[in-house]
């Protein structure tokens, strides 16, 4: 990696970072127009609706910082629609925070007549989104969030920062779609930045396990002390390296579809563990509300359920078997 | 173009297309233990094959031209250990020659050391084996007590090694010995290459946990040893043996993640190659933890080439040998049991696959205790990421 890009990449860290801690003040709409200003949303989008047009490699900081910082707002999915949507205008609305925007992870809906029918799923914030996309048999199809034919209800996930969301279809317009191969792209850059916003949660509980140890005294001395306890922060730790190890390979590795996958099923695998053990450290305090360890867990797991880690697990297995016949 | 040597001015994706017409023309019939005919080579066919895997240009691969290596980059080495690791290859016999006594001798050794030691080593007609660990000093070196006295020039070794790998066979031994106080722990420790057949050099195989004895307690009983075969300076042989070390740990047997990937496909092919341990795979209720050997495999090479980048590049590599270490001894003994649990399924009429893939197996698993041990224990590991990596303050 040259100079310029390693400084590139470490501004918008910076960037992202302080967009997220000021975003934990203002509402869902409020926080838009913050992260369109600070430039985040348009990172991926094309430069005619006001993107920057840059690569994967630059949207991972960002959610590393929204996975560090517990950012309520459904960045990922804004980010990759706004890149999927190219020229057309919904994307500029989106990069400029206009429109809030998410993507129903789960489910399918059915196309017929320009028309959508059917419930999905694990739309995170569908409640205070605009635009919603959602997956149907041949592709996605976007759909106005507030306009007829479209309910929202809660949807029962874990997630407490961007609450995932059902999406019930009663003969709502399409108002475009994209084609198999787009909604794989998302697919793909939805898994590595889930990656990165994870290992980002594993940082954050990590540092402050890691404080909370240090400080908390029991038995005369501090918690720290104890190897028992370093050993778990350890264990956190190779985690966090497992889970960067794995996204810097598939960013170097675009096409290697096993390298793709391991960033993903390694950041929910061991990131869960990771977040857990922290917790752990806390004592009682962590299974309180006071600590947010609760709600990075909350997020790791709602990401997994997204990602659909289990079906993935399932294809790698099917692909093992199949080439080894 | 005939490959049995290194061409000239190979290097990089030319390196591996020779790697590749080498091994496809030189690998020895039935010492792949993924294919059908396999028979455990014996010692003297590993050690012919290694031989030629040097000539080939397979091993010595960074090492100098002038020493009897190659020349070539850490990234060639890189090639070399995926394209071995891909097939079912013997082990090496000379591993601590190659991975500890090489190196070590190529950093603090003197131009004649290098000029004595490397060649030989490389084309095994020399075999090193490890004298560190002792019966009451293993993890913790700095309490080994084996003394090394002065005697004019020369030396004189008393004391005992203990999981001396390798010392039945080997020619020379790396001998870590006290030449100071015990008080002084790691200062006062030298690095010598001792003869095996001096006198006072006795041998007490320990037969390892699945039956073989690659082991021994190494019993040193007054054992002279030339002055010419000390390592480095009396009191900074270890120091810079430690350099090493941090490197050896993230470089050495590198072809793992695509050995294990050779073991993953072959326990997948015997399953399939029986109708009971097909239907077990199919079911899908090993889904789960064989996806997930999958992505512990692409972690070990989500450490390795980044290494291998930043040793290229001349950079610092830390304590990071640790992560890995860490890393695939406990994904290699948790893909050992899947693999057990899988293959004791079969019933007691499955065929020859199904009995050749449980005796790699069996084997793998019964080693495979042994990887969280050797080469600083998983405690020890762990020990080193917080102490050094996440600098936890120690207890006052």
């Amino acid at each position: 990696m040259s100079t310029d890009t390693h400084d590139a990449l470490a501004a918008f860290a910076a960037t992202a970072a302080s967009a997220v801690t000021a975003c934990a003040t203002l509402e869902p709409r409020a926080r838009a127009r913050s992260l369109a200003e600070a430039g985040l949303i348009g990172v991926l989008a094309d430069e005619a609706v006001g993107g920057l047009a840059l690569g994967l490699d630059h949207a991972v900081p960002v959610l590393h910082a929204v996975g560090a910082g517990l950012l309520g707002y459904p960045l990922l999915e804004s980010m990759l629609l706004a890149d999927a949507l190219g020229e057309r205008p919904e994307a500029a609305r989106i990069v400029l925070g206009e429109a809030t925007a998410t993507i129903a992870w789960s489910g399918r809906a059915s196309l017929a007549t320009g028309r959508l029918s059917g419930t999905v799923g694990r739309a995170p914030m569908g409640d205070t989104a605009d635009l919603i996309l959602v997956p149907t048999a041949d592709g996605a199809a976007l759909v106005d969030a507030t306009g007829p034919g479209v309910s929202i209800r809660a949807g029962g996930g874990l997630d407490v920062e961007a609450p995932e969301c059902d999406v019930v279809l009663a003969g709502a317009a399409a108002l475009c779609v994209l084609d198999g191969a787009a909604v794989a792209a998302i697919g793909q850059g939805a898994q590595l930045l889930r990656a990165a916003a994870i290992g980002g949660a594993v940082e954050t509980c990590l540092a402050a396990a890691v404080a909370y140890t240090s400080t908390r005294v029991q038995f005369g001395k501090p918690l720290v002390s104890f190897q028992a306890l370093r050993h778990a922060m350890s264990r956190q730790k190779l985690a966090a390296e497992h889970i960067a190890a794995a996204i810097a390979r598939s960013l170097m590795r675009p096409d290697d579809r096993m390298a793709r996958a391991a960033a993903f099923a390694t950041a929910t695998r061991f990131g869960a563990a990771a977040v857990e053990s922290a917790l752990q450290l806390h004592g009682g305090m962590g299974f309180t509300w006071d600590i947010p360890m609760h709600r990075h867990l909350r997020r790791i797991r709602a990401w997994e359920a997204q990602g659909d880690a289990a079906g993935l697990h399932r294809r790698l297995a099917a692909d093992l078997l199949a080439a080894n016949a | 173009m005939t490959t049995d040597t290194l061409p000239p001015g190979v290097s990089g994706e030319t390196y591996r297309t020779h790697v590749r017409a080498w091994l496809a023309a030189h690998v020895p019939e039935g010492i792949r233990v993924d294919l059908p005919g396999y028979r455990e080579p014996d010692l003297e066919a590993c050690r012919g094959f290694e031989a030629a895997l040097h000539k080939g240009g397979l091993a010595g691969i960074t090492w100098p031209v002038e020493y009897g290596g190659h020349g070539l980059s850490i990234r060639e080495h890189l090639i070399a250990n995926q394209e071995i690791g891909r097939l079912g290859l013997p082990e090496s016999i000379n591993s601590l020659g190659k991975e500890l006594a090489g190196p070590i001798i190529l950093a603090i050794g003197t131009e004649a050391q290098k000029q004595r030691f490397l060649r030989p080593l490389l084309e095994m007609k020399q075999i090193w084996c490890q004298g560190f660990s002792e019966p009451g000093a293993g993890s913790d070196l700095a309490g080994l007590r084996t003394r090394a006295v002065r005697d004019g020039d020369n030396w004189r070794v008393s004391g005992r090694k203990i999981w001396t790998s390798a010392s039945p066979w080997s020619d020379r031994c790396l001998l870590l010995a006290r030449t100071g106080a015990l008080e002084d722990r790691h200062k006062g420790l030298a690095l010598f290459a001792m003869r095996m057949d001096a006198p006072g050099v006795t041998m007490q195989p320990i037969r390892q946990i699945d039956g073989s004895a690659h082991f021994a307690e190494v019993i040193l009983e007054d054992v002279p040893v030339d002055g010419a075969d000390a390592l480095g300076a009396p009191d900074e042989g270890w120091s810079a043996a430690v350099r090493v070390l941090s490197i050896e740990r993230a470089t050495n047997r590198m072809y793992r993640a695509w050995r294990f990937e050779n073991e993953v496909s072959h326990l997948v092919r015997a399953c399939r190659a029986d109708a009971t341990l097909a239907g077990i795979l199919g079911s899908g209720e090993h889904h789960r933890r064989l996806a997930e050997i999958l992505v512990d495999i692409e972690i070990i090479k989500g450490y390795v080439e980044p290494t291998v980048e930043r040793l290229a590049e001349g950079a610092a590599i830390g304590d990071r040998g640790s992560l890995m270490k860490l890393h695939w001894s406990e994904a290699h003994q948790r893909f050992a049991v899947l693999a057990l649990e899988l293959l004791d399924q079969a019933p007691p009429d499955a065929g020859p696959e199904v009995a050749a893939a449980r005796q790699r197996f069996q084997h793998i698993y019964l080693r495979g205790r042994a990887e969280t041990i050797y080469a600083g224990t998983t405690e020890v590991q762990l020990g080193i990421i917080a102490d050094r990596m996440l600098k936890l303050p120690r207890e006052r």
